[in-house]
């Protein structure tokens, strides 16, 4: 994968954004411009904040201090409607009242575009027939979403996400609860939305996968950013260490060229290498 | 595979940039229950030595003076309370269910059927006031509400924490009445019981008046609320991704039941198993599709209307309450629902 500075136009950042539960700060201060076209992988340890940015991003959690930018607007000042036209998000605790087959669950991505006079377009009908052909769920579209493997869920939420038709789409941690196989599915269905031109920006948890499907990396920890960039040129040993607190050695992927960790173990020094 | 041109199930209606979507079976099984609620309309209205022609007569005003009587004092103010109260705790019903993403959650169940009787009897037997006992029945409901909703911690209220709490509530609310009735004397009391129970006879022709007009507003509300009340049925952050207002829509749908149920307690009492059975019925014969509160607006009203029937002629010439006779013929039905389909399934 080529790596490609970060282009100008940043249709979602950040500025100072600050997020809390209660009196907890969970993230301070936080600037950060999502490159368009581009996929963006949000990587570090539990607890780093990163569900918690992208609930922010998706106006799931109001921010403690700062904003958050769609188009240069705050988001909270946008209409929810609105912000559902321009921004698709597949959550983790992502469920649907049970009995929906795959089709109906697509056709649910369509609300936001739908009104109490325009209830169904041929404009939804074709949209809705992309997205079943983009997730190759075609073949699927009238079976029930329980009957299906979670790679195949996994794949019908996402052609939610697309028939909702909009430039920007969010996940968290998109493969969390699939095996290897399903996890390259779905990572190579963003890849493939990423190409038609989709802004995507997602959390993943294992590092490899981020810096083999990314093009541009956050690496955050306790609330903070420590890298960003192209995962080749951010993703350094040291990286590693002040994430994760592991030391390792890293490796470049003889395919892909993307890097890959290999011999991790805990840090002798991680004391020294966390204060 | 092809893909159709409408979703599956359903029609549409196109002029321009307009179009209007419908469940096939939804819609057939709310023209089956208007159709069998007007049939038991004329049913009732008609019954005993009444022809067709002399009622509608006397509906009218032309017939003679004792069938006029009949007709439009005691038959019709009986038949349009009955309807109306099943109508809105129908409504209120499914949309509290779809509230609280839990079929047991319906208005009686936490506590605001109580709210309403305890106050009512209250104002019968304890406390005498010059208001009439179905505004006290209202402004039980609404404090019923307020005190769930506040002690189940505000509007994340949902699932279990709203129900127990909602329990709660109704158990306190029940007791109190039990206690005004133990220390009343036996004509208070006896002027309260139909309070207790849920009846039909000799409603308050106000009380009927404020529940139309209600349901005239709530119904069509209820059916604007539509779209988000299907969203409302996934995750909390589905929702909002796909544009839901989420706080404001459960806001307005906990007040819409909340006033629904206060208008029909209101003029009924306690009938309130209507709320957790309608429903039920709207889903078993709709299918699973969608939230289907007009449908069980339909199916309360056809049940309540049945229900009175049933008190009135079973044992005649004595009356068993409408309530009664809801509990004992909805109850096993109610089991037999919920033992027929596998448990913990959403509404």
């Amino acid at each position: 994968m080529t790596s490609i500075s970060p282009s100008t136009t940043a249709p979602l950042e950040t500025r100072a954004l600050s997020m809390a539960y209660g009196e907890r700060s969970i993230i301070e201060g936080l600037n950060l411009r999502l490159p368009a076209g581009q996929v963006t992988a949000i990587v570090g340890p539990n607890g780093c904040g990163k569900s918690t940015l992208l609930a922010g991003l998706a106006r799931l959690q109001k921010p403690s201090g700062g904003a958050v930018l769609l188009d240069g607007k705050a988001i909270g000042s946008l209409p929810t409607r609105e912000v559902a036209r321009r921004l698709a998000l597949l959550p983790q605790d992502a469920s649907a009242p049970e009995g929906l087959t795959v089709a109906e669950l697509i056709r649910f991505g369509r609300q936001p575009h739908q009104g109490l006079f325009q209830q169904w377009s041929e404009n939804d009908q074709r949209i809705i027939e992309s997205a079943l052909r983009a997730a190759d769920l075609v073949e699927l579209a009238e079976r029930p979403l329980e009957s299906m493997s979670g790679g195949q869920r996994q794949r019908a939420w996402i052609a939610m996400a697309i028939a909702q038709d909009t430039p920007l789409l969010l996940l968290d941690e998109p493969t969390s609860a699939l095996d290897l196989g399903h996890q390259i599915e779905v990572f190579e269905l963003i890849r493939q939305l990423a190409e038609a031109g989709k802004t995507i920006v997602m959390v993943v948890h294992d590092l490899s996968s981020a810096c083999r499907y990314a093009d541009h990396l956050v690496a955050m920890k306790d609330g903070r950013l420590l890298a960003e960039g192209a995962p080749s040129q951010v993703v350094t040993a040291g990286l590693v260490e002040a994430l994760y607190g592991v030391c390792c050695t890293l490796m470049s992927d003889p395919l892909s060229g993307t890097p890959v960790i290999v011999g991790a173990s805990r840090a002798r020094r991680h004391e020294a290498a966390g204060t | 595979m092809s893909i159709p041109t409408t979703p599956p199930g359903h029609g549409v209606l196109r002029t321009g940039r307009h179009s209007l979507l419908w469940h096939r079976r939804s819609a057939t099984v709310g023209m089956a229950l208007a159709a069998m609620l007007l049939l038991s309309l004329v049913f009732c209205l008609t019954s005993g030595d009444l022809g067709m022609g002399e009622a509608l007569a006397a509906l009218l005003g032309r017939g003679d003076e004792m069938q006029t009587l009949l007709v439009r004092e005691l038959r019709l103010p009986r038949l349009l309370a009955g309807l109306l109260s099943g109508a809105a705790l129908g409504a209120a019903g499914c949309l509290m269910q779809t509230l609280a993403r839990n079929r047991l959650a319906t208005p009686g169940m936490v506590g605001i059927d109580n709210g309403a009787t305890a106050f009512a009897v209250a104002s019968i037997v304890a406390v005498p006031t010059t208001l009439a006992p179905s505004a006290l029945a209202l402004s039980g409901a609404a404090t019923a509400a307020a005190l769930t909703f506040v002690l189940a911690a505000g509007a994340g209220a949902r699932g279990y924490r709203f129900i127990v709490v909602g329990l709660g509530i109704g158990a306190l609310f029940g007791a109190a009445t039990n206690l005004m009735l133990a220390r009343a004397d036996i004509d208070a009391a006896n002027a309260a019981y139909p309070w207790t129970v849920g009846s039909l006879n000799a409603r308050p022709a106000l009380a009927v008046w404020l529940l139309a007009g209600g349901l005239a507003l709530g119904l069509p509300l209820a059916k604007l609320l539509a779209r988000a009340l299907m969203l409302m049925r996934f995750s909390d952050s589905v929702a909002i991704g796909l544009g839901v207002r989420l706080s404001a829509m459960r806001a307005a749908t906990l007040a819409l039941s909340v006033a629904l149920t206060g208008l029909a307690v209101a003029v009924a009492g306690p009938v309130g198993l209507v709320a957790l059975i309608a429903p039920e019925v709207a889903r078993y014969l709709g299918g699973r599709h969608g939230v289907p509160v007009l449908n069980a607006a339909l199916a309360g009203a056809l049940l309540t209307l049945l229900a009175d029937w049933l008190g009135r002629t079973l044992l005649a010439p004595v009356e068993i309450p409408v309530g009664i006779v809801m509990a004992v013929i909805g109850a096993p039905y109610l089991l037999w629902i919920i033992l027929r389909q596998p448990a913990g399934r959403q509404p």
